[in-house]
């Protein structure tokens, strides 16, 4: 055997554990859940049916059908919004503050980060209640004459999560610019190009290795989330997660479940597919 | 200009603070209710809490399941780092996906697929069940940082090492791990953030030993209570202190 | 690097004991609803036997059901249950039955023994332990109480906005079902279908759809005036700060919750079991479980009444029981088609 296919057996006793772990743990677990998928509840009894009736169920009954709507809708909202707000800060943070201060920066920026994350929906409901701190100091400032409803509204769990997303997206576009050379921007600017057409141009597209990564993230961490809009939404609409867990909670019908989460893990894709030329997951 | 972003840079900050601001103000809330107005303050809670047998039990499993799943997936992902980065494997590149696959999952899916796998084996749902989940959901985590750090001077040290008739056993951990200790602390740590504060996984994969989030979505689901804003304040507390331990320690930069 | 190893190891190893050694004693594994989660319940009975009580909460008969599915024989002691539910799962096999000198239920409130329901085939499998109900609780400084006592008020479009819903689908489409003069026994898959457009119309009258947290959280803090589906439980437990708070049962009647504790027939703790049952319908237990922490509601021991101070009886009108009890029914007791056909309904209802 020669040294280089000795090299080779080794290299590949070394990836074997952690290949195992995965298949035996995820691929194979995602397969029987697929199958599970195609099996339906009689009563209270699993049978095994292979055909596509969940699926068609999902698609025909119109409040299955509407936890996608809702789930898609939220994320797509969710994902701009945080884009939008994230991005100035990170310039900012990058461009603005000192140097030798913008690790503090970023520190900061997303210290709530590690507060307990379940917490963090349970803090916003305290915040956006009627009775919350937000109400009574806008009512305190006179800004309000009486609360406005956010509190078991999609805004409020749209709130919650662009609270998280911010702070992500901060730190995926933050470590984005500081690798970009300050020269672009001069380089461009002594080429004459406008600061708009300068942002357009060269910052805008050498942004969007950063802007995609975590904006991928926000899709996928968001579309699958149940917390947030469980504690926040008061349960006026359903996401996808949330019909899941009601599947399982109250039904005990696992196969629904299941169908559900096949069509969660195809829409991640679709993104996943979307967003993949901007994506180096292996440098999270 | 510069005014504008200084301004929006504090306009977002009092978005992002504002939540934890409020959680820890109303800890300290003498009344039943966490909302204003403010009467406190007192460390009634505090005490509550910490005299509270299932949180502090939840505590330790959390800080059990962390430790132990994100050592495992560190030494999973460090093994598959090493084999895929030294030679150029056939099939490398998918094996590259499947490792990194779990990434794009959402936890929701792998949580249900381990429990309909293991409630078809027979396995009783545990603390070792949620520890599975959590090391297939930091074993990608680990192996992407630990690969993206692996570079030529330290397979050119190892080389050296093996000409002088060091064993493979001996390169891994006299060598390269210490070469990667940066990169070794930083995903362990990643690991066990994400495993202590992993709700679903652990929601679904436990029965009675449960984990701290766990335990603070019952207490959630059992009454409206300033104990809720304390054990939160405190785990952010602990969290924080840690952070600024190893930003001090471990991550700082050496002087030049 | 070694010496740090070993002592990590070690570090290991004591905290897999600490957790292992917890579950090796004797030990109760119980499925129960929240409030037997309060440690204060199931302390003095720890205490007593020196055992652990491990809790495990669900809600719904049908998630209930699907855990001991899941389950492997040996895994569950003690289930607590919808006393309606008590014999279909006997008939199942899921319990064991009691000896019938196990709890004398002489000072029980004679109507909610319950006797046909807790036993089957002429054999006990339950004791019903705690009940309440499931009406209209509102804020009365906000709200004419003279509305409540007629429920169709709720949809008249004067309170839209301040009504939150508890997110339970048996007691709320009983409610419903007797607001359109259907009783709960009569309740029939064609009877659930006619109560969809009603429903709709609650869901749009509502700001929230909640659970008992939730619940009581909106009405605590005024965030909603109303809860359909509250009662004492809901109200009882806020009484010291919220004496606004109020309920009442009315002139269409409202659903009366009970629940039930059994032994579960594979256990291999029977014993065990037994005096936790015992334990748990004593006056002593009895009182404690009126007033735990999720939830509190009447015991079925009047015995406990002994136990209970004048505020607490107060709060849950302990001297007004007699009329109530008159004036309510039990929940609906669908089979499990129904019961799909009642959770799509619900599901329906929240997607609105």
């Amino acid at each position: 055997m020669s040294i280089e296919q000795q090299e080779k057996r080794r290299a590949l006793g070394f990836v074997a554990p952690a290949l195992l772990w995965t298949c035996a743990f995820f691929l194979v677990p995602f397969a029987v859940m697929v199958l599970l998928s195609l099996a339906h509840l009689e009563g209270r009894e699993i049978i095994q049916s292979y055909d596509l009736g969940n699926y068609l169920k999902i698609f025909t009954e119109p409040s299955l059908f509407k936890g996608i709507v809702v789930s898609l809708e939220i994320t797509l909202i969710v994902t701009i919004i945080s884009v939008l707000l994230a991005w100035p800060l990170a310039w900012i943070i990058a461009t603005q503050v000192p140097e030798k201060y913008q690790r503090l920066a970023i520190m900061l920026a997303v210290l709530p980060f590690w507060t307990s994350y379940v917490v963090r929906s349970y803090s916003w409901a305290l915040v956006l209640g009627q009775q919350g701190v937000l109400m009574q100091m806008l009512m305190g400032i006179g800004f309000l004459d009486e609360p406005i409803q956010i509190m078991a509204t999609r805004g409020a769990t749209v709130i919650g999560f662009v609270h998280f997303f911010v702070m992500l997206l901060t730190l995926t576009i933050y470590s984005n610019l500081i690798q970009l050379s300050p020269n672009y921007a001069r380089a461009a600017a002594d080429l004459g190009a406008s600061g708009w057409n300068t942002f357009r141009l060269v910052i805008l597209p050498l942004t969007l290795p950063g802007i995609m990564t975590g904006a991928f993230l926000t899709f996928v961490l968001c579309i699958g989330d149940y917390i947030t809009p469980q504690i926040l939404g008061g349960n006026n609409e359903l996401t996808m997660p949330q019909l899941i867990m009601l599947q399982l909670g109250r039904r005990g019908d696992f196969p629904m479940a299941s169908a559900l989460s096949v069509i969660l893990m195809l829409l991640v894709t679709l993104a996943y597919a979307a967003t993949a030329r901007w994506l180096k997951m292996e440098r999270v | 200009m510069r005014m504008l972003g200084w301004a929006y840079m504090a306009a977002i900050f009092i978005f992002i603070f504002l939540p934890v601001v409020v959680l820890v103000l109303f800890s300290f809330q003498e009344s039943r209710l966490p909302v204003p107005p403010f009467d406190g303050p007192t460390l009634k809670w505090y005490t509550q809490v910490i005299a509270d047998r299932n949180l502090m039990e939840a505590l330790r499993n959390s800080l059990f399941v962390a430790l132990i799943s994100a050592a495992i997936a560190l030494l999973l992902g460090f093994f598959a780092a090493q084999g895929l980065s030294r030679v150029k494997l056939p099939g490398s590149v998918l094996m590259r996906g499947v490792l990194i696959a779990p990434m794009t999952v959402s936890y929701l899916i792998i949580a249900l697929g381990l429990l309909t796998v293991f409630n078809n084996m027979g396995f009783r749902p545990s603390l070792w069940t949620t520890g599975i989940g959590h090391v297939v959901i930091n074993l990608p985590l680990c192996f992407a940082i630990l690969f993206a750090a692996m570079g030529d001077h330290q397979k050119n040290a190892e080389r050296a090492a093996r000409d002088l008739g060091a064993s493979e056993i001996q390169i891994m951990f006299l060598v390269t791990a210490p070469m990667l200790k940066p990169a070794l602390l930083a995903a362990y740590f990643l690991a066990v953030t994400f495993s202590w504060d992993e709700f679903i996984i652990a929601f679904l994969l436990t029965r009675f030993d449960v984990t701290l989030p766990v335990e603070i979505w019952s207490m959630l689901r059992s009454g409206l209570s300033p104990a809720t804003n304390a054990i939160g304040s405190l785990v952010f507390l602990v969290s924080i202190a840690i952070l600024i331990i190893l930003e001090f320690t471990v991550f700082r930069k050496p002087k030049s | 690097m070694s010496y740090n190893l070993k002592s990590a190891l070690s570090v290991t190893a004591a905290f897999l004991m600490s957790t292992t050694a917890l579950y090796a004693a004797d030990d109760l594994n119980a499925l129960v609803w929240c409030d037997h989660t309060d440690p204060a319940l199931l302390q003095p009975f720890e205490e007593q036997h020196g055992v652990r009580v491990n809790v495990k909460e669900y809600e719904g008969t049908a998630a209930g059901f699907a855990i001991l599915d899941q389950s492997r024989t040996g895994d569950w002691d003690i289930m607590v249950i919808d006393t309606v539910d008590v014999a279909r799962g006997a008939e199942e096999g899921r319990f064991a039955s009691l000896p019938a000198d196990a709890v004398d239920t002489s000072s029980f409130f004679p109507e909610v023994v319950m006797a046909d329901n807790n036993t089957h085939d002429g054999q006990i499998y339950g004791v019903t332990e705690k009940f309440g109900y499931n009406t209209i609780a509102f804020n009365s400084s906000k709200v004419d109480a003279g509305d409540m006592e007629d429920m169709s008020n709720l949809w008249s479009g004067k309170y839209d906005g301040r009504i939150a819903v508890y997110d339970y689908y048996l007691p709320v489409l009983g409610l419903i079902g007797l607001e359109q003069g259907i009783a709960t026994s009569d309740l029939d898959a064609a009877a659930v279908e006619r109560l969809r457009d009603r429903t709709y119309g609650l869901k749009s009258a509502a700001l929230q759809v909640s659970d008992v947290v939730a619940s009581q959280t909106a009405l605590a803090t005024g965030e909603v005036d109303i809860l359909i589906g509250g009662g004492e439980w809901v109200t009882a437990v806020l009484s010291a700060e919220n004496p606004e708070l109020d309920w009442s049962v009315p002139a269409e009647g409202a659903l009366r919750w009970s629940q039930s504790v059994t032994m579960l027939e594979s256990s291999e703790n029977q014993e065990l079991a037994l005096e936790f049952i015992k334990y748990i319908t004593g006056p002593e237990g009895q009182a404690r479980l009126a007033t735990s922490s999720c939830y509190w509601g009447m015991p079925a021991n009047s015995a406990a009444g002994r136990e209970l101070t004048d505020a607490e009886k107060a709060a849950l009108r302990w001297d007004q029981q007699a009329d109530y009890l008159i004036r309510t029914q039990l929940y609906p007791t669908p089979d499990a088609d129904l019961d799909l056909a009642m959770q799509d309904l619900w599901t329906d209802m929240l997607q609105q």
